[in-house]
Order: C-alpha cells, then sequence, then structure tokens
C-alpha cells in the first residue's frame, strides 16, 4: 500500500459512507451535512487525479456556497428550534434492483473495455490551462454564463426590493 | 455621491481617531491596584469591622436596642457593692458587669446606628475590612471580657447579694411587722390600760 | 521541507504526518496560547487595568492554566441538543482553520504544500468553518446558538465577496494562485512588496500604491469580519446572544472554537502579509546572506513572516478594544454598498493600470 492508496480508500470511504447516510438519513439536517462530507471526499479524489482546481471549486462551490444555502432553505422553512425534522426514504427495493442493475452495466463496461494504460505523468497544475482555454476556445460560453448569472443576480435583487410597492 | 465619499472618509477617519486614543491608554499608567499586596486606602469616616472597648463599656444596652437588625446581644448582671467593676476612662462609675456581649457581623449591615447613641463611645468602626471567614459562627464576636467562671461568679453574688438584701429586707419587714405589732399591742395596752 | 522529512525518518507516510501536525504543534499552539494572553494584555492596558497577574510573572502563564482547566472540565451536553452534529462541529470548525496553514509558505523551507491554486484552496477550505459554524448552532437547540449561527454564516458569506474580489486583483497583478510564488515576486526589499506596487515597471508602480492602499484596507476589513472579530462580532455578541453559536459548548469542545477563532486571526493575517507585505521576505535583506551562513535565511524568512502576521493579529486586537460593534443592518451596508463596489473599482483600475 502506497500513501497515495491509502489517502484515495479514505476518501472513497469517506464519499461513499457519507452518501448512504445522505440516502438513508431520517434527519434532513443530518443528510445535509452529510452531503458536506461527500462534496469533501469528492474533491478529495479529483486532488488525486491531478485536477487541483476543480477540487478547489468543488468545496468552494458546493460547501461554501449550495450546501449552505441548501441548510438556510432547511432550517428557515421547518420549525427551525425543532430537531425533529424528518425524511422518509421509500421504495427501497425498487432502488436497490435498480442500483444493482446499474452497477452491473458499469462493472460489464469497466471489465469488457480495452483501457489504454501507458505510463503518464499527472499535471501538477491545471488552472492556467483551465483558464487558457475559458478565456481562448469557449470565450463565448464562458460570456454568456456571466451574462447569465448577472441577469440572476438582478433579479434576485429585485425580488428582494419587491416589498415596498 | 458627495455623501458618499464623505461616509467612506469619516468612516476611515473616525476609526484612525478612536485607534490614537486608545493607543495612547496603552502608556497611561493602569488604576488596578494589586489588593493583596497593596491595600486600597480607606477614606476617612469607612465603615467597617465594629470593635467595642469594653473597658469603657457601661453595659447599657442603648447600641442593642439601635440596631436595625438585632445583631447586638447584651447581657449583663448588676455589679455588688463590694465588687465595683470600676471606672470608665471618663471617670463615669459602672454599675453593671456586662457578661454577654455579642455582635453577629454577619448580620450587620454596616449602617453605623449604633455607634451614635453610645453614651461613652466605646463601640465604633474600624479600618479592618478582611475578615471573611469559613464558619458563619466565626463571625459572631464576642466582646465580653468575662471569663465563665466570673460570669457564674459575679451571677452568685449578684444572686447572694439580692438573696441578702432580700433578707434583709425581708428582717426588716419582720422587724417592722413586730414593731407595728408591738407598736399595736402597746397601743392596745394604753387603751386598755386606761379604763384601768 | 517533506522531502527533508522523508530524509530524516526514512519513511514516507511518517514523514506526510510530521509534515502535517509539525506546523500545527510547532506554532500555532503556542501562538494560540500567547494571543489569549496577548489579548487580554492589550485589552487591560487600552482600559488602563493590568489584566492577568497571578499565575507567573505578569501572568504569562495564565493561558496555560485556563487550558488546563478547560481539560479538566466536564463535557457537558444539553439533552435536547443533536448529539453527533453536536460533537462533530468543534472539529469542523478546528479542521477548517488549521487546514488553511497548510498553503501558507512560512519561510522558502517551511511550507506544507506549494500547490497552484493555494490561494484559491485559503479561501475555499474557510467555508468549512460556516459548515461548522452552522452545524454547532443548529444542534445546540438554543435560540441564541441558532441565531448566532444565522447571523454569523450570513456575515461571512457576505464578506467573502469583498475579499474574493480584492483576492482576484492581487492575482491579476501576481499573476499566480500559488501563495510561494506570489511571496516570491516581492523578494529583496520592502519597496518590492504588493502595497507598494510590487514589481511592476515605470509609472505603473505608482499609479498602483494608493489602488493597492485601498485593496488592503477593504480585504483587512472583510477579513476582520471573516474572522468573526469586534467590531464585526455580531454573531458572538455577548450582550446580545451570550456566546452566540458556541453558547452550549463547554470544556474542551469550547477551547476547540476559542482556538480556532485564533488560528482563523492569524491565518487571515498571514493571507494579507503575503498578498501586500512580501509574505516571508525581510523588508532589509538577509543577515544569512551577507555572512554567508545559508541555514540561517529560512529561519530569518520565517522569523519576519511570523512577526508580520503578529503584527496584524495585534493590529485586529487593537480595533477590537476601539470600536463598538455594528448592528446587523450597518454591517450589511458596509459589506454592500461600500467594501463591494470600492473593491470592484478597484479591480478594474488594476485592470486599466496592469495594461499600460
Ligand atoms: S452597624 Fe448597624 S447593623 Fe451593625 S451592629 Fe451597628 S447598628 Fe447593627
Ligand atoms: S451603647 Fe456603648 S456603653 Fe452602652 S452597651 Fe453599647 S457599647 Fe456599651
Amino acid at each position: 500500500m502506497e500513501l497515495y492508496d491509502i489517502i484515495f480508500y479514505l476518501f472513497a470511504a469517506i464519499t461513499i459512507g457519507s452518501a448512504i447516510v445522505v440516502v438513508n438519513s431520517k434527519n434532513i439536517v443530518h443528510a445535509a451535512f452529510s452531503l458536506l462530507l461527500t462534496f469533501f471526499g469528492v474533491s478529495g479524489i479529483y486532488v488525486l487525479l491531478g485536477a487541483d482546481f476543480i477540487a478547489v471549486v468543488q468545496i468552494m462551490v458546493y460547501v461554501g456556497g449550495i450546501l449552505i444555502l441548501l441548510l438556510f432553505g432547511v432550517m428557515l422553512t421547518n420549525r427551525i428550534t425543532n430537531v425533529d425534522i424528518r425524511s422518509g426514504s421509500i421504495q427501497v427495493i425498487p432502488a436497490i434492483i435498480g442500483l444493482a442493475i446499474f452497477t452491473a452495466i458499469l462493472f460489464w463496461t469497466m471489465t469488457s473495455t480495452n483501457w489504454k494504460s501507458e505510463k503518464f505523468e499527472l499535471p501538477t497544475t491545471t488552472a492556467f490551462q483551465i483558464g487558457d482555454i475559458l478565456l481562448s476556445e469557449y470565450v463565448l460560453i464562458f460570456e454568456l454564463l456571466g451574462i447569465l448569472l448577472l441577469i440572476a443576480l438582478i433579479g434576485a435583487a429585485s425580488i428582494a426590493r419587491r416589498d415596498k410597492e | 455621491m458627495k455623501q458618499y465619499f464623505k461616509n467612506t472618509f469619516d468612516a476611515l477617519y473616525t476609526v484612525l481617531v478612536g485607534m490614537r486614543i486608545t493607543f495612547k491608554h496603552l502608556f497611561v499608567p493602569s488604576v488596578t491596584i494589586q489588593y493583596p499586596e497593596v491595600k486600597p486606602q480607606m477614606p476617612e469616616r469607612a465603615r467597617n469591622r465594629l470593635f467595642v472597648n469594653m473597658d469603657d463599656c457601661i453595659g447599657c444596652d442603648q447600641c442593642s436596642r439601635a440596631c436595625p437588625v438585632n445583631c447586638i446581644t447584651i447581657e449583663t448582671v448588676k455589679a455588688t457593692p463590694d465588687d465595683s467593676p470600676g471606672e470608665t476612662s471618663q471617670g463615669k462609675k459602672k454599675a453593671l458587669w456586662v457578661t454577654k456581649f455579642d455582635i453577629d457581623i454577619a448580620k450587620c449591615c454596616f449602617c453605623s446606628l449604633c455607634v451614635y447613641p453610645c453614651p461613652t463611645e466605646c463601640i465604633n468602626m474600624t479600618k479592618v475590612y478582611e475578615f471573611s471567614e469559613f464558619e458563619r459562627d466565626n463571625l459572631i464576636y464576642n466582646f465580653a471580657t468575662l471569663t465563665m467562671d466570673e460570669v457564674t461568679d459575679k451571677q452568685k453574688k449578684f444572686e447572694e447579694f439580692t438573696a441578702q438584701k432580700e433578707a434583709e429586707k425581708l428582717a426588716a419587714a419582720k422587724a417592722k411587722a413586730e414593731k407595728a405589732k408591738q407598736d399595736a399591742a402597746k397601743k392596745d395596752d394604753k387603751p386598755e390600760s386606761k379604763p384601768e | 521541507m517533506y522531502d527533508f522529512l522523508v530524509n530524516l525518518v526514512g519513511n514516507n507516510i511518517v514523514a506526510f504526518f510530521i509534515a502535517a501536525a509539525l506546523p500545527l504543534f510547532l506554532f500555532i499552539l503556542p501562538y494560540a496560547l500567547l494571543a489569549v494572553l496577548a489579548e487580554r494584555k492589550v485589552s487591560a492596558h487600552m482600559q488602563d487595568r493590568l489584566g492577568p497577574m497571578r499565575t507567573g510573572y505578569h501572568g504569562i502563564l495564565q493561558t496555560v492554566a485556563d487550558i488546563l482547566k478547560l481539560i479538566q472540565k466536564e463535557d457537558l451536553r444539553a439533552s435536547s441538543t443533536d448529539k453527533s452534529l453536536f460533537n462533530f462541529a468543534p472539529y469542523l470548525v478546528f479542521m477548517g482553520s488549521f487546514a488553511a496553514f497548510a498553503v501558507l509558505p512560512f519561510s522558502s523551507f517551511f511550507i506544507g504544500s506549494s500547490i497552484d491554486v493555494g490561494l484559491f484552496y485559503f479561501l475555499a477550505i474557510s467555508s468549512l468553518v460556516v459548515a461548522g459554524i452552522l452545524m454547532g448552532g443548529w444542534s445546540s437547540n438554543n435560540k441564541y446558538s441558532l441565531l448566532g449561527a444565522m447571523r454569523s454564516v450570513s456575515q461571512i458569506i457576505s464578506y467573502e465577496i469583498p475579499t474574493a474580489v480584492v483576492v482576484l486583483t492581487m492575482v491579476m497583478i501576481t499573476g499566480s494562485l500559488n501563495l510561494h510564488t506570489i511571496s516570491d515576486q516581492q523578494t529583496a526589499f520592502f519597496w518590492n512588496w504588493n502595497i507598494l506596487g510590487g514589481t511592476l515597471p515605470g509609472i505603473a508602480k505608482f499609479l498602483l500604491i494608493p489602488l493597492m492602499l485601498g485593496a488592503f484596507i477593504i480585504i483587512f476589513i472583510s477579513t476582520l469580519a471573516e474572522v468573526n472579530r469586534t467590531p464585526f462580532d455580531i454573531p458572538e455578541a455577548e450582550s446580545e446572544l451570550v456566546a452566540g453559536f458556541f453558547t452550549e459548548y463547554s470544556g474542551m469542545r469550547f477551547a476547540m472554537f476559542f482556538l480556532a477563532e485564533y488560528a482563523n486571526m492569524l491565518a487571515v493575517s498571514f493571507l494579507i502579509t503575503i498578498l501586500f507585505f512580501g509574505g516571508y521576505h525581510s523588508p532589509l535583506g538577509y543577515l544569512g546572506n551577507t555572512l554567508g551562513v545559508e541555514w540561517l535565511v529560512p529561519i530569518e524568512q520565517f522569523f519576519w513572516f511570523a512577526s508580520k502576521g503578529l503584527i496584524f493579529v495585534l493590529i485586529q486586537m487593537w480595533l477590537r478594544w476601539t470600536l463598538p460593534r455594528l448592528r446587523v443592518d450597518q454591517l450589511m451596508t458596509v459589506c454592500w454598498k461600500y467594501l463591494i463596489p470600492y473593491s470592484i473599482a478597484i479591480l478594474l483600475l488594476v485592470g486599466l493600470v496592469t495594461l499600460i
């Protein structure tokens, strides 16, 4: 076992374990916080794959932004001082069957594909390349996304101001 | 827009002003008194622990009556003529033995009301303020100077004295009665003898 | 650093753990002990008091005694708390604030990980603190905790924007996200520091100075708010919310929140140091270079880095004992109406200047 392997299995275990909690937890807030660990584990695996920029974005956007928003939503819409925020899991058996089929297909693809394997040095950084590509090849899409986000921001601000009619 | 920049400037400037003030205070000598090592100076008429100068106390019970929380307990025994408690420093003659003079300082509210009525100015407030105790009973101060033996002795003496006085009184009364009887007898005799 | 440890220990897994734990035990814990004491001393002297005086000479052992006391304390947990989240929250906060130190270059020799997205990582990993605060506040099942957590999170999220914009400005000037590279660009003397225009050529350097000053003030204010210090301490406002999100905590868990707060203060001070004040570089050149003693240079660098960071921590304390707490609406006004427009304006102007 190399250090790399240990860390990989650690992150994999964190991801899968917390994902199971997300699905099975009866308490929405528990589920949301487990989602944090899932994101965290996934970003760890990104790092191991050499995608450092994506990993950091994963933490920043999902943990720092979306998850917090989600928690705010859960906490503010339910009776906040009551711990009893419950969600049930229904249709467990169909889900398990679906999961089994999906895993089988994945496994079959994994084993039957003739993967090209060659020694390949992992890139130490991806930020420069991503920046380069974003501002050259995909600049139009990038700008469009920027405008979309700006519109969303302005929309949010105008909705928030509406109370003064 | 002008207001906006003025606000910005004011915010930064006033923060700097505040910071200058606190920075100056960093070098102002502190006012803290390191208490057990350095004792604070008590003001002239500070009211703290009570003290009773038993040599001067005449046991008049005025302090006890003045106290709003009844924390002074005084018991006295009258002195017998042959065993005088002496005089106060101002030359007043004492007539009572103070057998018990307890101040429950835990109850005391340091109002100083007991000090003023004292005719001999023997109860007063000192500047001692460190007298905390682990046991509440230790806060009951006994100022009486007599020992238990002496107290019983004085009591006995007083009882003897009163008994003696009573006896004398009784005797006197008896004698008086006797005399009266005799007188009456004489008187009786006289009229009786008159007709004779 | 890591290679050196691998050579020393001979096993890369052990070396890995040592490299991870070394900054914590070598620097951050002693710093936290000192900082808590310094805070009390500074506040005391600013208010014409003396502060702790009993434990050791002028109370220097006070925090050690406090920590011992906290360790001995019973780990209380109110019966209606959400047990697992309640227990986990302090670790998350602690983890988030200490993980930030992984990318900080303490000196050219002592750096946890010189990754190329270091600056970005620093901003991202702080969001773990936000999640931890929310977790602690919610699981305590206490209105003060929840209010404190909510306030804290909304405050941190708002103030992340000016921080990020200023960081973006700096990235534009330095052209790197790697904190090590950013530090190394500001080498030699203090006029190469970014606050004095960095190493830009010609007139651009002088045009940059006022902009950098503005950027520095903005990031200082917004990071101050992010670590929840007065005047931005509405999340733990003692007079309103008892202690905010850690009201229900006691003993060692409380100490963890406390430690995390001080570690956070140091981390953002270091960030400011790296971005604007030359990182670990000496303002006046190195003694080791002039004397020809090479191993002295990293130690000197560490000294400069630590002292620059600690100066900012002291300024944070100074501000804390100077200013009263802001109201919630004032807090949001400062962020959204002042800091963000200014930071965006500075971003644009710096963009223009760098084009010259
Ligand atoms: S000071 Fe006041 S309370 Fe105390 S013993 Fe005298 S009269 Fe009573
Ligand atoms: S008033 Fe003075 S003299 Fe009288 S009993 Fe009290 S202390 Fe003694």
